[in-house]
C-alpha cells in the first residue's frame, strides 16, 4: 500500500509541478508584456 | 475573455474530472489481480497510472518528432513553439512514468532499479530531451535555435521506438500489458482490469491534449515577449 501511495503522489506531484511552472510563467510573462507595451505606447507618443 | 481562453478553461476542467474519475476507477472500482501474490496486489493499481505516462510521454515526443520535420519544411514559428512544448510535456510525463515504475519494481522485483533494455532505454530518451533544452539554451539567435533544435528532436525521436519496442525485442523481465505473445487474448489484463486500463488511458489522453495546449499558449506569450523586447533594443 505504501508503494501505491508514493506511485501515484508522486504523478501527481510531477504533473501538479508542471501545471505550477506553466501557469507561474505565464503570470511573469503577462507582466512583463504590460510593462514593455505601456514603454512601447509611451514612446510612439512622444 | 478570448475564445482560446474560454476553451483553454473547458479543457482544464474536462482533464481535471477525467483524472479524478480515473483516480476512482484505479483505486476502488477496479478489480485486484489475481495471479500475483497477495503481497504485490494492491501495488498492481500503479499500472493503470503508469503505463498511461509512459504512452503519453511517448505521444508527447512524437508530436515533437512531427513538429520538428514541419519546422524545417515550413520554417514557421508555430511548429518550434509547438516542438519545444510536447518535448518540455514529454519529459515531465518520463518522470512521472519513471518514478511510478519504480516504486512497482520494489514489491514486483525486489528493487526500485536495474538495467533492464526498458528501463535502460527509458532512461536514455529522458537524457536526450534534457539535453534538447540544453541545446536550445546555449543558441541565441532564434532562427538558428529553432533549425538544430529540429535536427536534433528528429534524431532524438529514434530513441522513442526504440523503448517502445525494447521489452518486445529483447530479453527483459519488464511485463508486456499489451500485444503480449505468450498471453492468448494478446492482453496482460483480465476483462474487468482492462475497462479500468482503457479509461485511464483516454483521462491521459485528454490531461495530455490539456497540458500542451496550456503550454502552447505559453509558447506564443513566449514570443510574444521576445517580439516586443526586440521592438525595444532590450
Amino acid at each position: 500500500m505504501v508503494y501505491l501511495a508514493a506511485a501515484y503522489g508522486a504523478i501527481w506531484f510531477v504533473l501538479f509541478l508542471f501545471v505550477i511552472s506553466i501557469f507561474r510563467r505565464q503570470q511573469q510573462i503577462d507582466t512583463e508584456i504590460e510593462v514593455l507595451e505601456d514603454a512601447l505606447r509611451r514612446l510612439e507618443q512622444k | 475573455m478570448s475564445l482560446s481562453r474560454r476553451l483553454l478553461d473547458i479543457l482544464n476542467f474536462l482533464a481535471l474530472i477525467a483524472m479524478l474519475i480515473a483516480v476512482y476507477m484505479a483505486l476502488i472500482e477496479a478489480p485486484d489481480a489475481i495471479n500475483v501474490d497477495p503481497a504485490i496486489r494492491p501495488a498492481q493499481r500503479i499500472i493503470y497510472f503508469h503505463v498511461p505516462s509512459a504512452w503519453s510521454s511517448m505521444l508527447a515526443f512524437f508530436v515533437a518528432f512531427i513538429a520538428s520535420i514541419l519546422y524545417l519544411i515550413t520554417k514557421r514559428v508555430r511548429w518550434d513553439i509547438w516542438a519545444r512544448s510536447a518535448s518540455e510535456l514529454g519529459i515531465a510525463f518520463t518522470i512521472a512514468a519513471i518514478i511510478s515504475g519504480s516504486m512497482w519494481a520494489k514489491p514486483a522485483w525486489n528493487t526500485y532499479w536495474t538495467w533492464d533494455p526498458r528501463l535502460t532505454t527509458y532512461t536514455i530518451v529522458l537524457l536526450l530531451y534534457i539535453a534538447y533544452f540544453m541545446l536550445r539554451g546555449a543558441i541565441d539567435e532564434p532562427s538558428r535555435r529553432a533549425r538544430l533544435a529540429a535536427v536534433y528532436g528528429i534524431f532524438a525521436f529514434l530513441s522513442v521506438p526504440l523503448t517502445f519496442m525494447s521489452i518486445r525485442w529483447w530479453n527483459t523481465i519488464h511485463p508486456v500489458i499489451v500485444d503480449n505473445p505468450e498471453n492468448p487474448n494478446k492482453f496482460g489484463l483480465g476483462p474487468n482490469m482492462r475497462i479500468t486500463f482503457m479509461f485511464t488511458n483516454i483521462a491521459f489522453l485528454i490531461l495530455f491534449v490539456t497540458l500542451l495546449a496550456n503550454r502552447i499558449s505559453l509558447g506564443w506569450a513566449e514570443e510574444r515577449l521576445d517580439a516586443l523586447k526586440e521592438k525595444l533594443n532590450f
